[in-house]
């Protein structure tokens, strides 16, 4: 039997997702860090999404961004740094009827989860994973991330940071990744948007959010704040409506030119880089291989094909 | 416990980041924003006004910081000096030579005299390891050991050395084989859940005979447990290294000043028996400040014969855990426990205090033992013969220095963070010695609660037998 069928059987409609059902915890980050807002976006993107409440997780690793899961009253976990993603691959996979969201911070999904993210974008299980970039480890006070700029002065590079800093989108689009998109945690209804694409897409979906630590790399974004006086771009996308403006527009299913935008320099352009709907879901390929060998068996029942095979031990 | 009796908060200014939480938490508006900055860390810790505080512990449930906001009551057995009762005993004459043929030797510069230094254990750790020699420190940020790091981060380029924020503790134990392969005297910071995540690199390392000194505060467990002290780590460090036939020297300090002096003496311990040394501190130990006096001298390291020279002389120098062959497999254990049996004859390290007499003996080690010494102390003054029996080193456990004492013990009384890992290798070193032991009874606690001094003395006064 499979696990879905444990599942218990639809209900009656009922009243739609509130805010006010999904608030769990008061979060505990400082006051004024951007993960706050990250947070009221996501209840907007459930809110509009309203799926059953309980058919949602949020799970994350460890990180100032990762206690996530306990301000949203859906199901959710909270995991070991770094590997939160195999954690919720493992759930999406076993229970294909359930929502699956994973939040982390820039340390937790470059740092000690890089391998994981790599191989959870390879084989592109049915999640949608927010990274809350705020380029520094918030929760153990100051040290360089992955996405620490070049000179960044932390408490493990008090000299000036001088490792080569990852680009996230550039990293996801090349590991295959299957919807890749970035925004800022200064934009709600940017972040809304990206937030709620990548849930409605087919596969692993990732967005970054740049999402300010005031407490460690206050001004770490500033440039791509209109009202410190840096600028927000977004990404046009094309609207196949054959206008000559269209052509200067992305095409999100063009890899090459999600990865021409992704080498854009800093801050660079916010938006949808890259999303491949042709491929399918580990979810899809694991169900895929089940019912070709199911068909082989010609549908047996679990015991008849257990005890052919001690027959064949004995 | 009527209000005005309970304890009120105290701030530690510098584990205070200034979050501001506790002012949120305070029903009495206790907690103001700080005005100025505090110059150890850089942040702006906040200030307490407790005319109208009633003890109710809001502000300490807000708090993310282990160490930030902490009870009055729990200053004592904290503070104040804690000495050793006699170095000598433990950084006595070993009975195998440092150094074999075909080493470049080490080299020793005498160090000018100075005052006593005043350090956090983290810190202290850090400077006994560049007196040792140490200039490679590889590492991944973990409360609450990563101030030893930010430590050598600051330092060690002008020493020309450096500090590597790996991407992870795998990374980080594996740069410390290549490292250690390479002769080179090096190191990590981390705390439980790293140390966890370390272990198989470790076993390699036991396998290659590579050494190296993992520093590890012990936090709350299992899992991601807190970052508050815990000793839950001493069934890993005695009993867990990795797979297969593994053990390490592990040494469990008190002080700053013993943190300082084992972590010169885990490298030199390190090479003498090309193993790694594991230096078994708690979380509230790293962060406790104490006067640490500096050796007289410090140390340029050689280069053993066995390592990665670099030259044509030692291009046949092979570091590999790996032996295909069932023989030389059990050779190379065999060897390994040769290695072992001399180590356990010939490094058992300990601090007895007041044993000589004891009738009722506490064993502890770390910070609980701090607080196990004064409810010896106070025992002492209610006529009971306590004595405190603190193993510095816990594998090798010091059995032979046990042995001499056990025949007028009557009870002993085992204190400790966590929930019997020390009582275990405790019964796990009298039972190999054969020796039946009187009643044992303990005092534990876990969650990064340490053993209150009050508790342990009313366990040590319980039975009446035993007054004199
Ligand atoms: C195995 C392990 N190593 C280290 C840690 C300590 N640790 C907790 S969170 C964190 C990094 C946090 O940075 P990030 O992922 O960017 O999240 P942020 O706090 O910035 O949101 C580290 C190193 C841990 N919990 N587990
Ligand atoms: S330390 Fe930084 S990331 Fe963490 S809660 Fe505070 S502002 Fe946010
Ligand atoms: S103990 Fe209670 S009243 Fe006192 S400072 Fe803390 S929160 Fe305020
Ligand atoms: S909650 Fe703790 S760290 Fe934050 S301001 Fe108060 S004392 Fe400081
Ligand atoms: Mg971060």
């Amino acid at each position: 039997m499979p696990a879905t069928d444990l599942a218990p059987a639809p209900e009656a409609p009922r009243a739609p997702l509130t805010k006010k059902a999904l608030t769990a915890d008061h979060p505990t980050w400082c006051p004024g860090c951007g993960d706050f807002a990250v947070l009221a976006s996501f209840y907007k993107v459930l809110e509009k999404l309203n799926y059953p409440q309980e058919k949602i997780v949020t799970f994350a690793g460890i990180g100032c961004s990762s206690r996530f899961p306990y301000f949203v009253n859906t199901h959710g976990g909270h995991y070991i740094h770094g590997r939160a993603l195999p954690f919720a691959a493992g759930i999406s996979l076993g229970r294909d009827d359930l929502h699956v969201f994973v939040f982390g911070g820039d340390g937790d999904g470059f740092s000690i989860g890089g391998n994981h993210l790599v191989h959870t974008a390879r084989k592109n299980p049915r999640l949608t994973y927010v990274i809350m970039d705020n380029s520094v480890y918030g929760l153990t006070k100051k040290q360089t991330s992955p996405t620490s700029p070049l000179g960044f002065k932390s408490k493990t590079d008090p000299w000036g940071a001088f490792d080569q800093p990852i680009n996230p989108m550039r990293t996801l689009i090349n590991s295959g990744a299957t919807f890749v998109a970035r925004s800022h945690a200064t934009q709600v209804n940017h972040m809304v948007e990206m937030m709620l694409r990548a849930s409605q897409h087919d596969g692993f979906s990732v967005v970054e959010i740049l999402s300010e630590c005031v407490e460690f790399y206050p001004g770490a974004f500033d440039n791509s704040i209109p009202r410190k006086g840096g600028s927000f771009q977004t990404i046009e996308l094309k609207k196949h409506d054959g206008t000559p403006e269209d052509e200067e527009r992305h095409d999100p299913t063009d890899e090459l030119a999600a990865f021409k935008l992704a080498l854009e320099p800093w801050p660079a352009r916010f938006g949808v880089y890259y999303e491949n709907k042709a491929r399918k879901t580990k979810n899809a390929l694991e169900q895929d291989l089940i019912a070709t060998t199911r068909e082989k068996t010609k549908h047996a029942t679990d015991l008849e094909l257990l005890s052919k095979t001690f027959a064949r031990m004995r | 416990m009527s209000a005005s009796v309970r304890p009120k908060p105290y701030l530690e200014p510098q584990y205070c980041k200034g979050c501001l939480r506790c002012i949120e938490a305070c029903p009495r508006d206790c907690i103001t924003p700080g005005s100025a900055i505090n110059p150890a860390t850089g942040l702006v810790p906040v200030e307490l006004h407790l005319e109208n505080c009633n003890g109710c512990t809001l502000c300490l449930q807000a708090c993310p910081e282990p160490y930030g906001l902490r009870l009055e009551t729990d200053r004592a057995g904290l503070e104040g000096e804690f000495v050793l009762e006699d170095p000598a005993k433990l950084f006595g004459e070993k009975c195998v030579p440092n150094h074999s043929e075909g080493d470049l030797p080490d080299d020793r510069r005498a160090l000018p005299d100075c005052e006593p230094l005043v350090l956090k254990g983290t810190y202290a750790t850090a400077i006994g390891a560049l007196l040792a020699g140490c200039r490679h420190v590889f590492g991944y940020p973990i409360t609450p050991s990563t101030e030893g790091a930010e430590l050598m981060a600051r330092i060690l380029p002008k020493l020309n050395g450096h500090f590597v924020h790996a991407v992870s503790e795998v990374a980080a134990v594996n740069m410390m084989y290549g490292a250690g392969g390479a002769g080179l005297p090096c190191m990590t910071f981390t705390s439980s859940p790293g140390f966890s995540l370390m272990l198989e690199g470790v076993s390699y390392m036991i396998g290659a005979e590579v050494p190296g000194v993992f520093v590890n505060m012990m936090r709350g467990g299992p899992g991601l447990g807190n970052i508050a002290p815990e000793q839950t780590d001493i069934k890993l460090a005695c009993r867990g290294l990795g797979h297969g036939n593994t053990h390490a020297i592990v040494l469990t300090p008190s002080t700053p000043q013993e943190m300082l002096d084992l972590a010169i003496d885990a490298f030199a311990l390190a090479f003498r028996y090309r193993n790694p040394v594991i230096l078994l501190g708690d979380g509230y130990l790293g962060q406790m400040t104490g006067k640490v006096r500096l050796p007289a001298s410090m140390i340029r390291p050689g280069l053993p014969a066995w390592a990665v020279w670099g030259d044509r002389a030692h291009r046949h120098n092979l570091i590999s855990s790996i032996a295909l062959a069932e023989a030389d497999l059990e050779d190379h254990n065999e060897h390994l426990n040769r290695k072992y049996a001399a180590i356990t004859a010939c490094e058992q390290r300990v601090d007895c205090y007041r044993c000589r007499d004891a009738e009722v003996l506490v064993v502890a080690c770390n910070t609980p033992a701090r607080m196990a010494k004064g409810a010896v102390e106070t025992a002492r003054e209610n006529g009971v013969k306590a004595g405190l029996f603190r193993p510095i080193t816990l594998w090798p456990f010091p059995i032979d220095a046990l042995a001499e004492i056990m025949p007028g013990v009557r009870r002993i009384v085992v204190v400790e963070a966590g929930p019997g890992q020390l009582e275990d290798e405790l019964r796990l070193a009298l039972s190999h010695a054969n020796i039946a032991p009187p009643p044992i009874d303990h005092v534990r606690r876990c969650g990064g609660n340490l053993p209150a001094q009050d508790e342990i003395l009313a366990t040590l006064l319980a039975r009446e037998e035993v007054l004199s």
